[in-house]
């Protein structure tokens, strides 16, 4: 009573906080307090609050002080005083991932869990299943199994979510409790019920076969529990989208738009708008659900439904035009979230004659409204630039004062993303573009966006009408901005003296006043271009200027080799794979948000890791890198006794066959397991690497190595494998086999094809100028071969033919040219590229589109005659 | 504090609280000994070995015993001494049939009784020869000499064979406890 009093008066005397300025080192020196007997609950509760908070504050904590502390705590186990105890509790919670011999509080735990006191129980169970690792997790197993079933519906609730915690100790503690949890889900109890399902279902989670025939047989049934039901959705819809009709799932989850809980219906509603492969047609209850959910009183189904039909507005805008007076009268809404949705799905299914008014609306509260939905905000925009292509420039003032405002790294970037998008998606677009962010980059607090927007600037200013205009903006950032803002726009400046000779003598000059600059990256940069750009300008210099983005490890793999052998010839750089490019999702959906996850290690680079583990791969990977690894092929059915994938990796003279095997049979141990292959004419089977052990469950690998024909048409070719090895049966439980002798064994597996795209590649240069190496090319000795196809009757867009040749010849499309304009009948795909040894290819396919049926012109040319007439004879 | 209170403590009526502590090896019986103090609704059914420590309360003529039921395994053994300081007595537990570790049993014993928190306290110390009820238990003699007791002289303790199953054994030595802490801490206050 004392402290409320005191409180109250704090905070008139404008004191808010009563822990504010508390120092670590003293509260946790009262924590000795913990140790006095008879224990002060009330005074040690306030000083246990004190330890929560600063925790909570994000104070690290020492092995040492956490642990002293934790001691410290046990002893206040002796205090019958509830509120005490369940601080007590947080207090184990919190401190067990640092401190140390948590498990000492198990038996307290346990006694807590098991005895009368119901204000305890949940609490204790959730404490014990943090404290527990994999050893002591069989003492309290029997526990655990009691708790679920508990009369208590918070008991069993916190066992069941405990046990899921628990997984990722045990893998298998849902399995094992899974008859427990299918009593659970009996329970009248709406929580319990929604948490057992969860336990179900992590206990089948990798059977596929095994969730199917939970889902099917709980469809049923009725779930009393609405949380039970969403999560059923959620599951039949991850079943529908691994495979397709299932009508009786698909019934199941619109009859659910009938259900008695708003919950449900919105879930339902959602799954059905989400599904992807449903039509117009299809959406229309869920969208009219939707509709009446617009209309609510309560804010939170009224900004459910408006945000759902946003997403849904991108892929299927006609079936959303249906609530096109329900969200004009949103755009009033007091919630401003709920306004900013209305609005921007309008923008996307209103006409473009609306879109004036609309964006007048939006301007009066864009400043009003959070980062988060003024990313909405830029994600419609961009959308909009794509459907109206003429009403690029009124779009592009309002992104360029949008950009102008505050706001945060992630709005701001998006913006700059959709700039970019709408810039290259309309070529009339550009100059403003580019205008607009040298304008954003004068003032600019964001380093990682100034620096991508100058690189931006470095590629496609010097193509543009005026490239002597940015100059200034470029060296302004020299002279003004941080290390690696001024690196970028050094790069920047030389990519404009390579591109543009005429404005070669003027860079060279702000070139060498950079070479002055107290950073050792700007300056090292600086000299390597003055260097570079002051010898005699020829072609070669842009390509030193804007070096392909070669994959690291493999050029340092390969230099290594290089060093170590006589170095005879010149190290060859061809050989090396381009770094992993992220390609942008082109689906309907356009996320301005999703960012490019740039993992850190190409495909080819994570397999070279693995194969350089394979000691007897050793002398072929010294001979060259890997050239290309394909993607995984499935050699047997998905559910079949053995599993066998392959991965096909390409080096210049070798193939080297990876084949993953897995052993579904419990009953079975496999021993010198291989893949027998018969070599089709000219290939030359080198050695195998048998996999030693194949044991139930674990996946092994076996290899094949095979060296390629000398004549290449002979590359591309089928090859019949089959799995052999030496069966043992064995103790399904505990894997051990039996005394006696196994027994050889074969079985058959799928025909493997090596074709033209596990032979070629891109070469990672985006900006190449296609025309000059396809001049040079000429002049270099190419030789060229041109022929003209009707592609098949599977290939009815540009698009689709688009997607195919770049899939099937494995390079890669040049100037962007696989962006088919919409709408158009002709259109030229640029290929570059290189097939395996290094030898050069480039394609040019004219596209011709008549009646749903599309015309190739391919002309080829490459450095070896060979490789020119292996493409297109391949092609037709 | 109300009159009643001042009153009762000025007469030794108050209720008095006091900490014990449980030790001895594992498997002696320690939480099965506990157990039985308890009343008779409070009791557990099944009793599995202590992992690190349980608190348990219990009253014994008017007064109110808080014992710390440590774990007797030697990864527990070292938290013992945190509670050394704050108890007022110390229950020893001894299975008098495990001669094998007997010794080990010495050395635990010889460990507690130099530890600065213990040493020179006159604090009651009540040793329980469990498990008589087995064939081949020792003797409390034997147990005696075998953990060389003799020599604890500034300190009051007493041994008892007992049976923590049938509870044979443990009122009488439960009351001695009592009366040696309700002597040397309740009376003097
Ligand atoms: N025959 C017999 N068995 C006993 C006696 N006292 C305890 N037990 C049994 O001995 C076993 C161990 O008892 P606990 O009470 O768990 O021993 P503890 O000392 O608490 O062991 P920890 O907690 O591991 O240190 C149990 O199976 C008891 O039933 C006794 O007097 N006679
Ligand atoms: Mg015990």
């Amino acid at each position: 009573m004392n402290s409320f009093k005191r409180d109250k008066k704090e905070e008139e005397d404008g004191g808010g906080n009563p822990f504010q300025n508390m120092e670590k080192t003293t509260v946790l020196q009262e924590a000795r307090t913990f140790n006095d007997t008879p224990v002060n609950p009330r005074k040690c509760a306030h000083i246990l609050t004190k330890i929560l908070y600063l925790i909570n504050q994000g104070e690290q904590l020492g092995t040492t002080e956490a642990t002293e502390a934790f001691f410290a705590m046990t002893k206040l186990f002796q205090s019958r005083d509830v509120i005490l105890r369940r601080l007590v509790y947080l207090g184990i919670k919190e401190l067990s991932p640092i401190a140390e011999d948590v498990i000492i509080v198990t038996s307290s735990l346990t006694k807590d869990m098991t005895g009368k006191e119901d204000l305890y129980r949940a609490a204790a169970i959730r404490a014990l299943c943090t404290i527990t690792d994999g050893a002591m997790l069989q003492a309290i197993e029997r526990y655990m199994k009691q708790a679920i079933v508990d009369r208590s519906p918070a008991v069993s609730s916190a066992a069941l979510v405990s046990s899921l915690h628990l997984t990722s100790i045990s893998g298998d503690i849902a399995r094992r409790w899974a008859n427990e949890a299918q009593e659970a889900l009996n329970s009248d109890n709406v929580m319990v019920q929604y948490h057992a399902l969860g336990v179900l279902y992590q206990a089948r989670k990798t059977d596929k076969h095994a969730v199917t025939k939970l889902v099917s047989k709980l469809t049923r049934t009725s779930m009393t529990s609405p949380y039970a039901a969403c999560m059923l959705i959620r599951m039949a819809c991850k079943l529908l989208e691994e495979e397709d009709g299932n009508g009786e799932l698909l019934d199941f989850v619109a009859s659910c738009l009938r259900h008695k809980s708003e919950m449900v219906v919105y879930e339902a509603a959602h799954a059905l708008v989400n599904m992807g492969k449903s039509s117009t047609r299809e959406l229309a209850p869920a969208i009219s659900v939707l509709q009446l959910f617009c209309g609510s009183l309560k804010p939170a189904l009224r900004f459910a439904a408006v945000r759902t039909l946003n997403k849904v507005a991108m892929s299927h805008p006609a079936a959303v035009t249906a609530c096109n007076l329900d969200l004009e009268n949103l755009i009033a809404d007091p919630n401003r979230s709920i306004a900013t949705l209305a609005i921007t799905t309008l923008l996307k299914t209103g006409a473009e004659s609306s879109v004036d008014r609309l964006m007048k609306q939006i301007a009066t509260f864009v400043s009003e409204i959070s980062d988060e939905f003024k990313v909405v905000v830029v994600q419609a925009i961009r959308a909009l630039c794509q459907k109206f292509p003429r009403k690029h420039a009124v779009l592009m003032n309002f992104l360029s004062a949008m950009l102008r405002d505050e706001g945060g790294l992630e709005y701001k970037a998006a913006i700059a993303d959709t700039i970019i998008a709408v810039m290259e998606g309309n070529s009339e677009a550009k100059e403003a573009g580019l205008a607009h962010l040298c304008e954003f980059i004068e003032d600019c607090e964001h380093i990682s966006l100034a620096v991508r927007i100058l690189h931006l600037l470095g590629q496609e200013g010097p193509t543009s009408k005026q490239p002597s205009r940015y100059i200034r903006f470029i060296y302004n950032r020299v002279i003004l901005e941080c290390a690696s803002v001024r690196a970028a726009a050094v790069t920047a400046l030389a990519r404009f003296a390579a591109a543009c000779p005429p404005l070669l003598p003027n860079i060279l000059v702000l070139l060498s006043r950079c070479q002055l600059d107290s950073d050792d990256e700007v300056r090292d940069r600086a000299a390597y271009y003055c260097a570079i750009l002051q010898q005699q300008f020829d072609p070669t210099t842009l390509s030193l200027v804007q070096p392909p983005l070669l994959s690291i490890p493999s050029l340092e793999r390969a230099l290594n080799n290089y060093v170590s052998s006589p170095m005879e010839e010149p190290f060859d750089i061809s050989q090396i794979p381009p770094a992993q490019t992220v390609e942008e999702p082109t689906q309907p959906e356009i996320l301005a948000t999703a960012k490019q996850q740039q993992s850190r290690l190409s495909r080819e680079e994570t397999f070279m890791e693995k194969l350089a583990q394979v000691p007897q791969l050793a002398l072929v990977m010294s001979k060259s890198p890997l050239f290309k690894s394909s993607p995984v092929v499935e050699l047997t059915e998905s559910e079949t006794e053995y599993n066998v994938k392959c991965v096909k990796h390409s080096f210049s003279n070798h193939l080297v066959l990876q084949f993953d095997c897995l052993n579904t049979l419990s009953d079975q141990l496999l021993e010198d397991v291989r893949v027998a292959i018969e070599p089709p004419e000219g290939y030359r089977v080198v050695y195998e690497i048998p996999c030693l052990r194949l044991a139930y469950n674990e996946p092994g690998t076996t290899y094949t190595v095979l060296e390629f024909p000398e004549d290449v048409h002979a590359s591309i070719a089928t090859i019949p494998t089959t799995l052999r090895f030496m069966a043992r049966d064995c103790d399904p439980t505990t894997g051990v086999p039996d005394a006696e002798q196994g027994y050889r064994d074969e079985y058959m597996l799928e025909d493997l094809e090596v074709t033209l795209a596990d032979q070629m590649r891109g070469v990672g240069k985006q900006g190449v100028d296609f025309n000059a190496a396809w001049d040079a090319g000429a002049t270099r000795g190419f030789s060229e071969l041109e022929e003209t196809f009707v592609l098949g009757a599977s290939v009815t867009t540009l698009e689709g033919a688009v997607q195919s040749l770049v899939g099937f010849l494995g390079l890669e499309a040049v100037e962007r040219s696989h962006r088919v304009a919409t709408d158009a009948v002709g259109h030229t795909l640029l290929l570059g590229g290189i097939f395996r040894g290094g030898k050069e290819v480039l394609a040019r396919a004219r596209l011709a589109l008549a009646d749903s049926q599309v015309t190739m012109q391919l002309s080829v040319r490459s450095s070896d005659p060979d490789v020119a007439e292996l493409v297109t004879s391949s092609v037709g | 504090m109300g009159l009643f209170d001042r009153l009762a403590n000025i007469f030794g009526l108050r209720k008095k609280e006091v900490n014990v502590l449980v030790v001895g090896l594992n498997n002696s019986g320690k939480s099965t000994v506990i157990n039985h103090f308890k009343r008779e609704e409070e009791r557990c059914i099944d009793i599995v070995p202590t992992v690190g420590f349980n608190v348990e309360k219990f009253a014994f003529k008017n007064v109110h015993f808080t014992a710390f039921d440590m774990s007797g395994h030697d990864r527990y053994r070292s938290l013992w001494e945190h509670c050394y300081k704050d108890c007022q007595g110390i229950i020893f537990l001894i299975d008098s049939s495990d001669k094998l570790r007997l010794v080990v049993a010495k050395e635990e014993l010889d460990m507690l009784l130099q530890h600065p928190d213990i040493i020179g306290r006159k604090i009651p110390i009540l040793f329980l020869a469990n498990k008589m009820d087995l064939l081949d238990s020792l003797t409390t003699v034997k147990l005696v000499a075998g953990l060389g007791l003799e020599r604890i002289l500034d300190k009051p303790w007493h041994i008892r064979a007992t049976n923590a199953v049938n509870g044979e054994g443990l009122q009488p030595a439960i009351e001695w406890l009592t009366d040696q802490i309700r002597d040397i801490y309740i009376n003097k206050r």
